[in-house]
């Protein structure tokens, strides 16, 4: 996940005249630094996730979070319910862009940490997940 | 390439339309929403203008003979990839083999009865005096000049997933956006037309301040309306003249009928106005059995609407292509 965030921050970063961008939030810190459109990564650290079988999905672009599609009254997905991997659990909206919020494993939706129409930024922690395939795997999810 | 899994009628391919045909009396045909359309083929990189297939009865199926991106826009469909629901307004992968289903519009937020599947590259006919559009009345343009059949495959103009997302994504609808309504109802903007000045003032008042019906009549020839009966000030015969999508015409009965995007090029009805340019998604969405209202307008504000239509367009195509951009960053 860290990777997709780092890949998408240099893209654009290499497109502007900035020299470095750093970046902090929960459990994550990040620093890019852009020599003439050559990013290269300075530093990196993310937390590895609390618990196993538990999952948190955060945002890979920033944006206004939705529970359910614009066209729609009822959540994409409601609490409990079964969901597989790569199912859209919510939406991050930028003007009429809608980007799917996805779950990267098969589980149960167990709530949305962030209220519906909130922006949110890079790396916000969105919604929880109790992944049934966690079992399966060893501890952790090295994202 | 895809196959037609459905024997249900009046699919076909369309584009934006004809124009520049109507001196030898060739029609316009084209999307009834073209903005849907433009829409899909932004969400595909395709240009605005590439050949989608417009629905409008349902339940729907193809088949994807090969892998192919495709997007979904128009009436909230309910589509399925296979087990897998596609949300409305949506781009996303299919892979060969895999059945796309579409049901009866729901009627949520926004009520609209016609959908539009467009193709990556767009459905790869021939371009018949520039359009790609079927134009049913000469049997010519789109698939075989002819309403999509059983069985019918359409090659698509850039089959195959390599350099394209998995990832689907989509467009929050033109119609949530930019809303127009008039006492719950949705409202288009009319002009003034040549014989406006020639139904007497009750019937003006009738026209713009009652909900107008659109009946069973109605198809992309022409919506036939249903309401207060609008009464001339004297009986007008007229010859035949030119006519466009929009104008909407007044037969002896004082029931009027709106041209839609297949109307034919010329008509001698009396004209009581003309649905602008800008709003003729709006109506061409607008279900059969649903009511819709009719707002005066001027030429000003007429402009204003389309350069609204085409700025929520760039808008979208801007920030679709951010969006692409940084996907293809990820891919790397």
């Amino acid at each position: 996940m860290t990777d997709r965030l780092t890949t998408q921050l240099a893209t654009w970063l290499a497109a502007t005249d900035i020299d470095c961008l750093e970046l902090r939030g929960p459990g994550v810190h990040l620093c890019l630094i852009n020599r003439n459109g050559q990013v290269d990564l300075a530093l990196a650290s993310v937390s590895p996730h609390a618990a196993a079988g538990k999952l948190t999905v955060t945002a890979q672009s920033v944006g206004r979070y939705q529970h359910s599609h614009p066209a729609h009254e009822q959540p994409l997905v409601a609490v409990g319910q079964a969901i597989t991997a790569g199912q859209a659990v919510g939406l991050l909206q930028v003007g009429s862009l809608l980007m799917p919020v996805v779950s990267p494993e098969a589980g149960y939706m167990v709530r949305h940490l962030v209220a519906a129409g909130a922006t949110v930024g890079y790396g916000t922690a969105l919604a929880e997940i109790r992944s049934t395939t966690a079992a399966l795997k060893a501890k952790g999810h090295g994202h | 390439m895809i196959e037609i899994l459905s024997t249900t009628a009046l699919a076909t391919v369309q584009d934006l339309g004809r124009s520049g045909a109507l001196r030898w009396g060739v029609g316009t045909s084209g999307a009834m929403d073209p903005m849907a359309l433009a829409a899909g083929n932004l969400l595909l990189g395709n240009d605005e203008g590439a050949a989608g297939i417009e629905l409008q009865i349902f339940p729907y199926q193809v088949r994807f003979v090969t892998d192919c991106a495709f997007a979904i826009t128009g009436a909230d469909t309910e589509a399925q990839l296979d087990n897998q629901a596609v949300l409305p307004w949506w781009r996303c992968a299919a892979r060969a083999g895999q059945v796309l289903r579409l049901s009866p519009p729901r009627r949520g937020v926004w009520a609209a009865s016609r959908a539009y599947l467009c193709l990556a590259g767009g459905v790869a006919e021939p371009l018949v005096l520039g359009s790609r559009s079927t134009q049913m009345r000469g049997s010519f343009g789109g698939h075989e000049g002819r309403a999509l059949r059983l069985g019918d495959r359409l090659a698509v103009g850039r089959p195959g997933l390599i350099g394209e997302e998995l990832d689907g994504f989509g467009l929050v609808p033109p119609a949530l956006a930019m809303p127009f309504v008039v006492d719950g109802q949705p409202a288009v903007r009319v002009l003034p037309a040549a014989e406006t000045a020639c139904y007497n003032e009750v019937s003006l008042a009738a026209f713009w301040s009652n909900p107008w019906k659109i009946t069973a009549q109605s198809d992309r020839y022409g919506y036939r309306l249903a309401g207060e009966p609008l009464v001339p000030l004297a009986p007008m015969e007229l010859r035949s003249h030119g006519i466009v999508p929009g104008v909407i015409q007044v037969p002896p009965g004082g029931q009027p009928i709106v041209q839609m995007r297949d109307a034919q090029p010329s008509g001698g009805y009396p004209k009581i106005g003309t649905v602008i340019e800008a709003d003729l998604w709006r109506l061409g969405q607008a279900p059969i059995g649903s009511a819709v209202r009719f707002v005066p307008t001027d030429w000003t504000t007429a402009i204003a609407a389309l350069d609204a239509n085409r700025r929520w367009l760039d808008e979208a195509r801007r920030l679709i292509d951010l969006w692409r951009e940084s996907m293809a960053g990820l891919r790397q």
